[in-house]
């Protein structure tokens, strides 16, 4: 059974890899691209620690082929910032609120917060406990985490403050 | 956990996926979302030799109207169907069960196809589609047929389709003024979980705004399949719609359903949670009845 090559553009990069099309795409990430951000957890789309961005929607990379990526665009939580010094609103957000405490569900979190704030720039609480009901976090109790997805709706939407 | 291996297929076209699933006949699984399959093949509970993806095939991810009928392509996902306004107007039980099928994440790559022929008793859309009377469009090599739903699955996990059958798209019936549907789940967690017992109702009225002229309720988790009820059927056409005769309808369903006991939950339990369900899903189908 041989390789198939496939193009994918992960954070803007463009990436042109030959895999065995039985590999998940987390696998490739994390072992081709290296990107070890994106978690492996229950590796069954229960946890979220795997969560990615495909054409902006956020899907569990481990319940995704790779050859499915071909021609699409990923974003894992490094592509998120808009240069490797910075750290993306919402990231700034979870280390000042304390929401981050292993770290292992936190990329997943991120992700999930991305796309949720992408379709809805300022949701209720409920809202962002839905947005996260994809994701598990075995230390925090969640109520740092949802308090730092308020608190980024709010940074990334400074002008509608106080409302 | 690996996935065993395979060789992956990428058709572009009907008739080129049609040829490769005619040619490895049962040793060609199809990939949709893969939310199933691939969690499936994670448990080597399936080891297909070939994945057929039909993430390039072009037109199965669009919804057409014509003639009063909805035609679902196989590839829309959960939260398109949940998302999109004339879903949520014209088959509102579906646009709810796909709304509340598993997490944002399993939303976004979950199919209504996949949904359909992985035939799981709970579904999150299969009890609303045999609610509205949906019917599946299967293709293979050698020709085209429809099968109502109501005929397609034979017990969990399995259907009529065939391995060389590709479930091509969804028909139903559009809705309209007088017609409305409601989806009612009960689950242990309120999210990433699969129903205890799952309700959907769909009810048509006469033009005098309160006759039923055609009504049904499905009903999930309580047998095999996902199954109609004939009893709330037959209680509810032809008669004056009321809380009471919502009422008796709901006992009906109740009556019908066959549910067991498991490790999740008894069946008189369950039976019961019929009876409440139906209820709600029949007054959330006669409220957007009387709505448009
Ligand atoms: C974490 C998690 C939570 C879940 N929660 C729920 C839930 O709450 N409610 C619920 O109902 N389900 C749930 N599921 C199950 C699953 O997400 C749904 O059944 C989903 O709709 C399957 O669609 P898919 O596109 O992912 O199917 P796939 O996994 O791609 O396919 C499923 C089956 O259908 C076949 N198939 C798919 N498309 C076609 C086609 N067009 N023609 C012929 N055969 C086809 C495949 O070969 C396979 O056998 C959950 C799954 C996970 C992983
Ligand atoms: S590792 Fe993908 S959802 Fe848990
Ligand atoms: S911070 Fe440890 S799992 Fe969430």
């Amino acid at each position: 059974m041989a390789k198939q090559t496939i193009e994918i553009t992960v954070n803007g990069d463009r990436y042109e890899v030959a895999i065995d099309p039985w590999r998940s795409l987390a696998e490739v990430l994390r072992e081709d691209l290296r990107l070890t951000g994106t978690k492996i957890g229950c590796n069954q789309g229960d946890c979220g620690a795997c969560t990615v961005l495909i054409n902006g929607r956020s899907v569990s990379s481990c319940l995704t082929l790779a050859v499915e990526a071909h021609q699409r665009e990923v974003t894992t939580i490094e592509g998120l910032a808009k240069t490797p010094q910075e750290l993306h609103p919402i990231q700034e957000a979870f280390v000042e609120k304390g929401a981050v405490q292993c770290g292992f569900c936190t990329g997943g979190m991120i992700m999930s917060a991305k796309h949720l704030l992408d379709k809805n720039p300022q949701p209720t609480e409920l809202e962002i406990r839905q947005g996260l009901s994809g994701n598990l976090c075995r230390c925090t109790g969640y109520n740092k985490i949802v308090e730092a997805i308020g608190d980024a709706a709010r940074r990334l939407n400074p002008a509608k403050e106080g409302q | 956990m690996l996935l065993p291996r395979f060789e992956y297929h990428r058709p572009a076209r009907l008739d080129e996926a049609l040829a490769i699933l005619a040619q490895h006949q049962g040793q060609a699984a199809v990939l949709a979302g893969g939310t199933d399959l691939l969690v499936g093949m994670k448990h080597k509970l399936m080891k297909p030799a070939h994945v057929v993806g039909l993430e390039a095939l072009e037109g199965f991810g669009q919804i057409q109207e014509q003639e009063g009928m909805l035609l679902l392509g196989p590839m829309l996902t959960a939260s398109a169907l949940a998302g999109e306004p004339g879903v949520r107007a014209r088959a509102t039980a579906l646009a709810l069960g796909a709304g509340v099928l598993g997490s944002p994440q399993v939303r976004n790559r979950a199919t209504v196809g996949g949904n359909v022929c992985n035939a799981r008793p709970a579904a999150d859309m299969c009890v609303p589609l045999l609610a509205l009377g949906a019917t599946a469009l299967l293709q293979s090599a050698h020709g085209a047929r429809e099968v109502p739903l109501s005929e397609f699955f034979l017990g969990p996990g399995r259907t009529v389709r065939t391995p060389g059958e590709l479930l091509c798209g969804v028909k139903l019936p559009a809705g309209g003024p007088g017609v409305g549907s409601g989806y009612q789940k009960l689950g242990l967690r309120q999210a990433l979980e699969i129903a205890l017992v799952n309700v959907a109702a769909f009810v048509a009225l006469e033009d005098d705004g309160q006759t039923v002229k055609t009504a049904r309720v499905a009903l999930g988790a309580v047998a095999p399949t996902p199954i109609l009820s004939p009893g709330a059927e037959a209680a509810l056409t032809g008669q004056v719609i009321s809380e009471e005769l919502i009422r008796q309808a709901a006992q009906a369903a109740a009556a019908d359903a066959r549910p067991i006991d498991d490790h999740r939950g008894s069946a008189d339990f369950r039976r019961q949670e019929v009876l409440v369900l139906t209820r709600r899903a029949l007054q959330q189908a006669w409220q957007a009845a009387r709505q448009d």
